[in-house]
């Protein structure tokens, strides 16, 4: 095998696929099925607005990616391409989003702060009670829930060795390459790469590498179908609200609101109070979902460095070894940077610069960054 | 959270049927403090359900144990809402955290102990048409009948398995609707191997043989060993009219009937136990029972279960089961409580009869034709299904994800079982995994009804992301 990788998540498959096309012979493995964590549940936002400034080069040539998924994914992803809104209702949220707006705008996103009345023209949905919003030109949103079965039907045309429900144990380095031990038995690759979201941390400390990973424990919620309510993506000005109504009527209400869990475990959850006030600031953002029912709601975990920056590039020491996650709005730019570090895989140079993980390295393992919330 | 808060409570009985009543009573009477919460307007369940308001119930044995029931608990005063609803329930610091909505918005309410006594729900082989509006459930048929002493439809045909089938055939008969006919399952030998243990509960056996024998009187015919394999509509797009064929082949015959009421059994409603996690068993008779001891302590610490919830017994069984079950939890709080009445091994014979009339083989589910509607919520089919499972599909949440089946207001509950069946049988699909995840709310939930009225100012919003 040329190369494995360990997680079948958005990065992973992406990653798998591209060095699969680059010509190389890829493994791809999960312990679950592909997809079936943070990038099968996340709220699927493909916004500018929610993503970190020095992201947002990477995030606007992801968006791009998603938009045309069909031609080189060549499955749907239901993905829709729409304006975006981050509105403002008190002073404070008005500065907030002056700075955010700013931010992102010098690092490339379209974003215009526009008065309510403009705002009420992108999206008569809105709250007319707002003070202020910034609009986005470049949003949109994804079905997350389609991503696994998108990318097995391209994984499996492309020839990769799909192994789901394999628990990969430990890995060693030989004398050229690695051995990955798995439940049952055992698989060689010359390169590897560590795609394993929020479990990031036990995976590279198979290797003696410590790098801390905080666990976010993201809960979201789904409406009843019901007649068009909005028709952009809305958020808010701290970033933690998205609402989206999907083609089919429903409407999902997410924006990283903590529920409870335990990494170790894998178990997480809703926590009541969490929920009742994200579909209070969602009901609030537009009203028009007060004629709806919340059918579900559920969790999902996201993994922060200890600079929220991306953890991407090359295992310090370790030749041919690669780490692919912790990418704030993971979703969003998934695809772009599985290229860029797909590319360095292949030996080339990578369309732009990773996030090499030398800064976040500590000589300890450190307690473990779980169930807290941000900040 | 600007939710009212209110005092941790010693017990919350989830379920005010003959289990969790008879709970309530017994472990408020040995001095907890307990609080009742169902979904119905007055405490009864389903079986034991009061009539509403300005009718006139039919005075059979199951009212009589439903009104003694509302009695002794309006007598007791255990403090029971039935202005809001259970959404979910978590775990907590002192427990367990319940959560109800209601016109006068959210509430979080606080217990150590957690009683579940949520019963059963209907199950429904699927037919081609089956989603047609005319299409009732059997159970939901005895709904109407015990609330409103009333069922719909002018030309009625009763349909499925299980002795609900000859119950509601009887009372349709009552109320001047005789059935155009019976359509069972089950043959005479099932109901014959059923004998000796409905033999075992004499009043249910008489009530049963006398249901039968007026339905035989009026010449209602009865077709055994056979069901519906096509429901077609009328010109204004309601039933018309309804195929049935003998199980395993034989020529269709074509009735025509604008009300179909159709059951195939009873699967507990253990939603809440399985969204915290308790641990479960296969039931001889299909489907799942909880892991719980006489008493109905089940692995999860303070969590107990009683009634058809924990596996599908009736009514009479989980009425004694309540009470046991009570007097556990009373006894777990350190408080001194009578002797309980030791499990009644004839009522578990009559129950294996009935359990054993209502069983459905999963290749049952397995044969149905590909245009065949599995998830009616979202209009998924049994062929969309096949199809997602050569896509790859491995298990039920990955089915959900591929196909948008359970996604719907129902959240799999009526095709949960019949998925599950689908996936047992075919090839490559992982075992143990064809059990869609719990998920709350867990029954859609207004949107008005969980925000309550709130100021903005107050929503507790979280520290902003990293710019």
């Amino acid at each position: 095998m040329d190369l494995a990788v360990i997680g079948g998540g958005v990065h992973g498959a992406s990653i798998a696929l591209f060095a699969a096309r680059g010509g190389m012979k890829v493994a791809l493995l999960d312990r679950d099925a592909l997809a079936r964590g943070a990038s099968g549940t996340n709220a699927g936002t493909l916004t500018m607005q929610m993503t970190r400034a020095a992201l947002i080069p990477y995030a606007l040539k992801a968006h791009e990616m998603w938009v045309r998924a069909p031609e080189w994914l060549g499955h749907d992803v239901g993905v829709v391409s729409c304006e975006g809104l981050s509105l403002a209702f008190t002073e404070a949220e008005e500065a907030l989003l002056a700075e955010r707006a700013e931010a992102r705008r010098a690092a490339g996103a379209p974003i215009q702060l526009v008065t309510p009345t403009e705002a009420l023209r992108v999206e008569p949905g809105i709250n007319p009670g707002i003070r202020m919003a910034s609009h986005c030109t470049i949003d949109g949103f994804a079905n997350a829930y389609l991503t696994g079965l998108a990318f097995r039907r391209a994984l499996v045309a492309e020839g990769v060795e799909l192994r789901e429900y394999t628990e990969v144990q430990d890995v060693s380095r030989e004398e050229t390459g690695y051995t990955l031990h798995l439940s049952g038995g055992a698989l060689r690759a010359r390169q590897v790469v560590f795609a394993g979201g929020v479990w990031l941390e036990p995976m590279l400390a198979w290797m003696g590498l410590h790098v801390p990973i905080r666990t976010l424990i993201n809960q979201l919620a789904v409406t009843e179908r019901q007649p068009p309510v909005m028709r952009t993506v809305v958020g808010i000005a701290s970033g933690l609200l998205s609402l989206k109504q999907y083609r089919h009527g429903t409407t999902v209400i997410g924006g990283g609101w903590q529920g409870r869990g335990d990494r170790a475990l894998n178990t997480h959850s809703v926590r009541h109070d969490s929920l009742i006030g994200n579909v209070r600031l969602a009901v609030h953002a537009v009203p028009g979902l007060a004629a709806t029912r919340i059918v579900r709601s559920w969790t999902g975990f996201e993994a922060e460095t200890a600079d929220a920056l991306p953890a991407v590039g090359p295992l310090p020491g370790y030749e041919g070894a690669w780490v692919c996650g912790s990418v704030h709005s993971g979703y969003t730019s998934g695809p772009y940077i599985a290229r860029c570090i797909a590319q360095a895989i292949l030996g080339q140079e990578p369309d732009m610069p990773l996030f090499p993980i030398d800064r976040l390295l500590t000589s300890q393992p450190t307690a473990t960054l779980q169930g807290q919330t941000r900040g | 959270m600007s939710t009212p808060a209110s005092p941790c409570r010693d017990l919350i009985v989830i379920g005010a049927g003959p289990a969790g009543g008879n709970a309530a009573l017994v472990a408020s009477g040995a001095g907890l403090d307990v609080m009742l919460v169902d979904e119905g307007q007055q405490p009864g369940g389903q079986v034991w359900r009061a009539p509403a308001p300005g009718v006139t119930p039919v005075a059979d044995a199951d009212h009589e144990r439903g009104a003694a029931l509302r009695q002794r608990l309006q007598k007791a005063a255990i403090p029971m809402r039935v202005d809001a609803g259970v959404w979910s329930v978590t775990p907590s610091d002192e427990g367990f955290e319940v959560a109800l909505a209601g016109p006068a918005g959210p509430e979080l309410v606080q217990t150590r102990r957690l009683l579940i006594a949520t019963g059963a729900q209907e199950r429904v082989v699927p037919f081609a048409g089956w989603t047609l509006p005319g299409v009732f459930g059997l159970a939901a048929a005895t709904v109407l009948l015990k609330s409103e002493n009333f069922l719909p439809g002018r030309r009625i045909l009763v349909a499925g398995q299980g002795p609900l089938l000859v119950a509601v055939a009887a009372k349709a008969l009552k109320l001047g609707k005789a059935p155009v006919a019976v359509v069972d399952y089950n043959g005479s030998l099932d109901w014959l191997r059923s004998l000796p243990g409905f033999l075992q509960h004499l009043p249910s056996f008489r009530q049963g043989l006398a249901w039968q024998v007026q339905l035989l009187r009026a010449g209602v015919p009865f077709h055994r060993r056979s069901e519906i394999t096509l429901a077609e509509p009328d010109d204004a797009g309601v039933l018309g009219s309804l195929t049935i064929q003998s199980v395993g082949g034989g020529d269709p015959q074509r009735l025509e009937a604008d009300t179909l009421f159709v059951g195939n059994g009873l699967v507990p409603s253990d939603e809440i136990l399985r969204l915290l996690g308790v641990r479960q068993r296969p039931d001889p008779f299909g489907g799942w029972q909880v892991e719980a001891d006489e008493c109905g302590r089940s692995s999860v610490p303070g969590l107990y279960v009683a009634g058809d919830c924990g596996g599908i017994r009736g009514a009479l069984p989980s009425a004694d089961q309540g009470e046991r079950t009570g007097m556990a939890i009373a006894q777990d709080a350190g408080l001194q409580t009578g002797t309980a009445s030791r499990r009644n091994p004839w009522l578990d014979r009559f129950a294996d009869a009935s359990c054993a009339l209502m069983q459905v083989d999963d290749r049952r589910i397995f044969a149905l034709s590909d245009d065949v509607i599995l998830c009616r919520c979202e209009n998924i089919t049994a062929g969309v299904v096949r199809a997602a499972i050569a896509d790859g599909a491995q298990d039920a949440n990955q089915l959900k994800h591929f196909t948008r089946l359970g996604m719907g207001p129902c959240q799999g509950r009526m095709c949960g079982a019949n998925a599950a069946a689908l996936l047992r049988l075919s090839p490559g699909t992982r075992p143990g995994a064809e059990r869609l995840t719990p998920r709350s709310p867990l029954r859609p939930v207004e949107i008005p009804q969980m925000a309550g009225s709130f100021d903005y100012a107050d929503i507790p919003v979280p520290k902003p992301a990293p710019l």
